[in-house]
């Protein structure tokens, strides 16, 4: 229905509505902005991104040739332009005292600092390097859609399956004692 | 925290909602984008750089007419060959060949355990 929804309005704005558009940056703004915003941990700054994304889609509606869903292509845009927008300005590695103190804490102040915690976890994901980080990051936005996460990172399921896997690694190596276990593999199952 | 757990805090993220103002915003973008005169065809500097080109391929080609260019060009690339064909030189050449091969895949393993 929404991919429907979406034909229809990208062929109004290929017949020069521009109302068509607007249909697509309603459906799609929550999206897009809750994309950029797990890659800068940023609101401001994620819906500048989810703004340029827009405009770059709009400037290449032209090129999408309905190969795959209209939504896969979309993310796909997107994603360049939040990597271009992370090349210019990284945001911070999580810094390694941050970890400590978390892992020197006790049980029950763990628990009163499970927010803290959680978000320590994915601005750790955020300051992985670039492909393990766009990886995990489509991964789990895509709610764990192996196959959807390989289609918007234009690369073999496989080779995705793969950067999981070094990135979780990555990500346990960063995270020291916060993360005791191994890496999971419910990739691998996917 | 267990796999689950980094699964649960990775993939549940508290949904963020757009400023009212974000699709209003876009859409005024977007029209400007669409309104703007397509940038002009830079002639002038099209031009310009094609005398340019012109005058140093007509200078090149004078020189190489002029000199014994070719002649000399032609001797240098014989005798370069010559040498690779010495077979004094092709056990150094092979070593060398071995060494550059190494050193590529010391560094592509490096890399792909420093995860890079």
């Amino acid at each position: 229905m929404e991919e429907d929804s979406d034909l229809i309005d990208v062929r109004r704005v290929l017949a020069g509505d521009l109302g068509g558009f607007e249909g697509i940056v309603r459906r799609w703004q929550a999206p897009l902005i809750n994309l950029a915003y797990r890659f800068v941990r940023d609101r401001e700054r994620a819906e500048d991104m989810a703004q340029e994304a827009f405009l770059r889609i709009f400037q290449q509606l032209a090129r999408f040739r309905g190969d795959s869903a209209f939504s896969t292509w979309m993310f796909s845009v997107a994603l360049n332009v939040y990597r271009s927008a992370l090349r210019r300005r990284a945001i911070p590695a999580v810094p390694l005292d941050a970890i400590a103190e978390l892992v020197g804490r006790s049980a029950p102040q763990l628990a009163l600092e499970d927010a803290e915690r959680e978000e320590l976890v994915r601005r750790a994901v955020a300051g992985l390097p670039p492909r393990y980080r766009d990886a995990l990051t489509v991964f789990y936005f895509k709610e764990m859609d192996l196959a959807e996460t390989a289609r918007i990172l234009k690369v073999p399921e496989g080779t995705a399956k793969a950067l999981l896997h070094r990135g979780r690694k990555l990500l346990h190596r960063t995270l020291g004692g916060l993360v005791s276990s191994t890496p999971a593999t419910r990739e691998a199952h996917a | 925290m267990n796999p689950e757990d980094l699964d649960r805090i990775l993939a549940s993220e508290q949904p963020l909602a757009p400023s009212s103002g974000f699709v209003a915003s876009v859409m005024e973008r977007a029209l400007e984008r669409a309104s703007a005169p397509p940038l002009p065809f830079p002639w002038r500097r099209f031009l310009f750089g094609l005398l340019v080109s012109l005058a140093l391929g007509g200078i090149c080609g004078w020189i190489a007419v002029r000199l014994p260019l070719m002649d000399a060009l032609a001797g240098a690339v014989g005798a370069a060959l010559a040498a690779f064909a010495d077979p004094r030189l092709s056990p150094a050449l092979a070593e060398a060949a071995a060494a550059l091969a190494g050193t590529y895949l010391v560094v592509r393993l490096t890399l792909g355990l420093s995860g890079r």
